[in-house]
């Protein structure tokens, strides 16, 4: 009389909790995921190819509409990918306001994460308050370069400007309370039994299955494996930093809770270093009015918010253009795992697993 | 005092549903503006707790005298209403969109059912035992007739309350299968599962007062609730109390216990596909709910009309003066006390996650359901020995 059937569910494009247009097939079996099949593309834009058209100069643009949460670290993987390309050193000075302002980006980019994350498990306080403090980020990268959130921060060889007058005042200003801020989203969601109960345990990876499937940034770290290309390939003013790189071993949503959380108290030490250990100098190195390559290839990668994000460029002989550009996106490499972490689980559980994943659709699609 | 003819106590029980149904439409909307008031000062929004209109007519004048007064907290409690008013006019103005695959009468009935199921319950509450008031001299036709403190307050208030109330369900779970959509399918037969195993220790915990007060009439329980125990009966309340709040949040499907609406999940849940009007019956009839419940916990476990809390009242009033205004009960008591219990659901909702749906079910039926029986066993020990 009663037949058992499974229900084919469709999560997105349109769906509050997918970060955007990622569209995710589930065979339901009751509230119990039986398979699930992550389908992207939504939001393609040909990031690559456009960039192919354009000189090495303009394409800095167009990895800011990647990772919108996180356009200053796009920029300076792509900024280092083409000094690295053409021979340039960087002045001192430069590299610390780029490490500084690529760390505000992370704590703005780690921000959005807690606060779609525990909306998505339903604390929506936090939400608010995280968007609270990324707002003072915003209000420092309007100060430096005049946008908010796709910065177009840096300069190949260097930057445009240097920081304006009232930055570091401004800065100063914000590390003194995003202390007692973290402290705060801690309080609502650390220790809270119904935080804890969805998240331990739920979207397991382990450290085998991250490493075979790619997986970089906190969700690697999460899983014990202290990989940080901050530390193992140290670019920009990284080298003179003194900063630990979290991990966890549990490979939970819990556990890269903490180590986002974790990284936050980090990057807020880098900046405070960099602000106390401001060089003094150029910010711009001597670059000429056209770039063209020497080098035939390079790949860069750095350790954006999400993970490895590296870029590689092939240059042309006699040529402004790259001849072929091509982003490892973290988000994209790090969407494969959503599978792995979602078949056998709850409907309610793959709504964390996009969660803790971090993922923005414009860097997975480009 | 004479007694009234039928058509003299027809007119009053017309007034007095009237009256009830103006304390419901006036709570209700309260509610909503209150909502999100208090979750824009949790939350620092800035919305609701500023926007105050424009610089010119009523609300610039009310602006300008802001600035002049000094920001007084209580003076600013009107900013914010302008959402309100758009929300409002929204439900109101939206088209009413109704699937092409649905069951258009079971789709039109459902939130109708859950509407009347949720405002029909305040039939059998009392707001005060005995006359709330009588009519004056020159009220035509109704002269010194009193007015008594609840539409009925028949002999099994409780059980009638627990019926209709679990009526409630059903529009929940004919919206979701009435749409005749995956989501509102699945949030629907979530609330179905719920509602039913909430109902279970919800009933338990309302079986306390019962056992209390040897009685199932609304204002006569009340009464024994709030001054008619001994210093035991302190014990089972403050369990039952917990319990029945719990149980209540999950019946009235708020944080942490929205599994039926889960947004993150579920879209929106059973009422995916529901606009308009409609979807604003489902709305109001939430609040009403919540009203209902706290009502419930204001009458059998906070003093109802009284004053004190959990009985306390019965244990010190002799320590009053006879006769003082304190020792009474009065209607404005039981509905701070609701008032308070609504803001504690606000409360709530600013502050913790949503439970996943197996840990929902967890709850209920492990721990709820046990305790509450517990609870039970006691209420009955203290009602034997004491």
């Amino acid at each position: 009389m009663f037949k058992n059937e499974e229900m084919e569910i469709n999560l997105g494009p349109q769906h509050p909790s997918t970060h955007g247009v990622l569209r995710v097939k589930l065979r339901l079996d009751g509230e119990t995921i039986t398979h699930c099949k992550p389908i992207i593309g939504y939001l393609h834009r040909g990031v690559e190819k456009i960039c192919e058209n354009q000189t090495f100069f303009q394409g800095q643009v167009w990895t800011d509409r990647m990772d919108y949460c996180s356009a200053v670290a796009n920029n300076l993987g792509w900024a280092e990918a083409n000094e690295k390309l053409f021979g340039i050193t960087v002045p001192r000075r430069a590299q610390y306001i780029r490490t500084m302002l690529n760390e505000f980006n992370r704590l703005a980019s780690h921000l959005i994460w807690l606060a779609t994350h525990a909306l998505d498990i339903g604390a929506m306080t936090v939400f608010l308050y995280a968007f609270r403090e990324r707002e003072d980020i915003l209000d420092l990268n309007e100060a430096f370069c005049g946008s908010r959130l796709t910065t177009t921060a840096f300069r190949i060889g260097g930057l445009r400007e240097d920081l304006p007058p009232g930055f570091e005042k401004m800065a100063r200003k914000f590390l003194a309370k995003f202390e007692t801020c973290l402290e705060e989203y801690e309080n609502l969601l650390s220790e809270n039994r119904i935080w804890k109960k969805r998240t331990i345990g739920v979207a397991k990876l382990s450290a085998e299955d991250a490493i075979a499937l790619g997986v970089t940034g906190p969700v690697l770290r999460a899983a014990g494996v202290p990989y940080d290309i901050r530390k193992a390939f140290p670019y920009a003013a990284y080298a003179e930093m003194d900063f630990e790189v979290p991990t966890q071993t549990a490979a939970d949503t819990y556990a890269r809770y903490l180590v986002r959380m974790a990284e936050m108290r980090q990057s807020a030490r880098i900046v405070q270093q960099c602000l106390d250990g401001m060089p003094e100098g150029p910010v711009m190195a001597k670059i000429p009015k056209i770039l063209k390559p020497e080098v035939n290839e390079v790949y860069h990668a750095t350790e954006a918010p999400k993970g490895e994000i590296g870029y590689y460029l092939v240059g042309e002989k006699g040529s402004t253009n790259p001849y072929r550009f091509h982003v490892r996106a973290p988000g994209f490499i790090n969407l494969q795992c959503l599978p792995k972490m979602a078949e056998g689980a709850l409907i309610a559980d793959i709504v964390a697993a996009i969660g803790t994943l971090d993922i923005v659709l414009g860097e997975i699609d480009r | 005092m004479p007694t009234p003819t039928l058509s003299q106590s027809l007119a009053i029980t017309l007034i007095q549903c009237v009256l009830v149904v103006l304390f419901v439409f006036v709570v209700v909307p309260l509610t909503v503006f209150a909502e999100r008031k208090v979750l824009g000062y949790l939350q620092q929004r800035l919305g609701s707790t500023r926007v105050a209109g424009g610089h010119k007519g009523v609300t610039g004048w009310m602006n300008r005298g802001m600035w002049k007064w000094g920001r007084i907290p209580v003076l600013s409690y009107w900013r914010g209403i302008p959402g309100l008013l758009a929300d409002v006019l929204k439900l109101i103005l939206k088209e009413d969109v109704i699937p092409a695959k649905a069951d258009k009468f079971v789709f039109f009935i459902a939130p109708a059912l859950s509407m009347v199921s949720a405002v029909v319950v305040f039939a059998a509450i009392s707001f005060v035992p005995g006359t709330f008031f009588i009519f004056p001299s020159w009220f035509p036709g109704l002269a010194g007739l009193p007015v008594s403190g609840g539409i009925a307050d028949i002999n099994v208030g409780l059980l009638w309350i627990l019926g209709v109330a679990s009526v409630g369900v059903y529009g929940i779970v004919l919206a979701g299968w009435a749409s005749n959509s995956k989501y509102p399918l699945l949030g629907g037969l979530r609330s179905a599962a719920q509602m039913v195993s909430y109902e279970v220790p919800l009933a338990i915990s309302l079986l306390v007062p019962v056992v209390l007060s040897g009685s199932l009439n609304f204002s006569e329980m009340a009464r024994e609730m709030a001054i008619g125990l001994s210093a035991w009966g302190l014990v089972p309340q403050l369990l039952g109390f917990l319990i029945y709040l719990t149980c209540g949040f999950a019946e009235t499907n708020r944080l942490p216990f929205d599994m039926p609406e889960a947004e993150n999940e579920l879209v929106a849940g059973f009422h995916t596909e529901y606009s308009g009007m409609k979807f604003g019956f489902f709305y109001l009839a939430e609040y009403i709910n919540m009203t209902v419940v706290s009502a419930l916990a204001a009458g059998f476990f906070l003093g109802g009309p009284w004053l004190l809390p959990f009985g306390l009242q019965g244990l010190f009033n002799h320590l009053l003066p006879a006769g003082s205004w304190l020792a009474g009960p009065h209607a404005i008591f039981f509905v701070a006390k609701i008032i308070f219990l609504l803001f504690t659901y606000i409360w709530v909702r600013g502050t913790i996650p949503r439970y996943r749906y197996d840990q929902v079910m967890t709850v209920a039926w492990k721990y709820l359901i046990p305790m509450a029986l517990f609870n039970l066993l006691l209420a009955a020990l203290v009602r034997c020995a004491v």
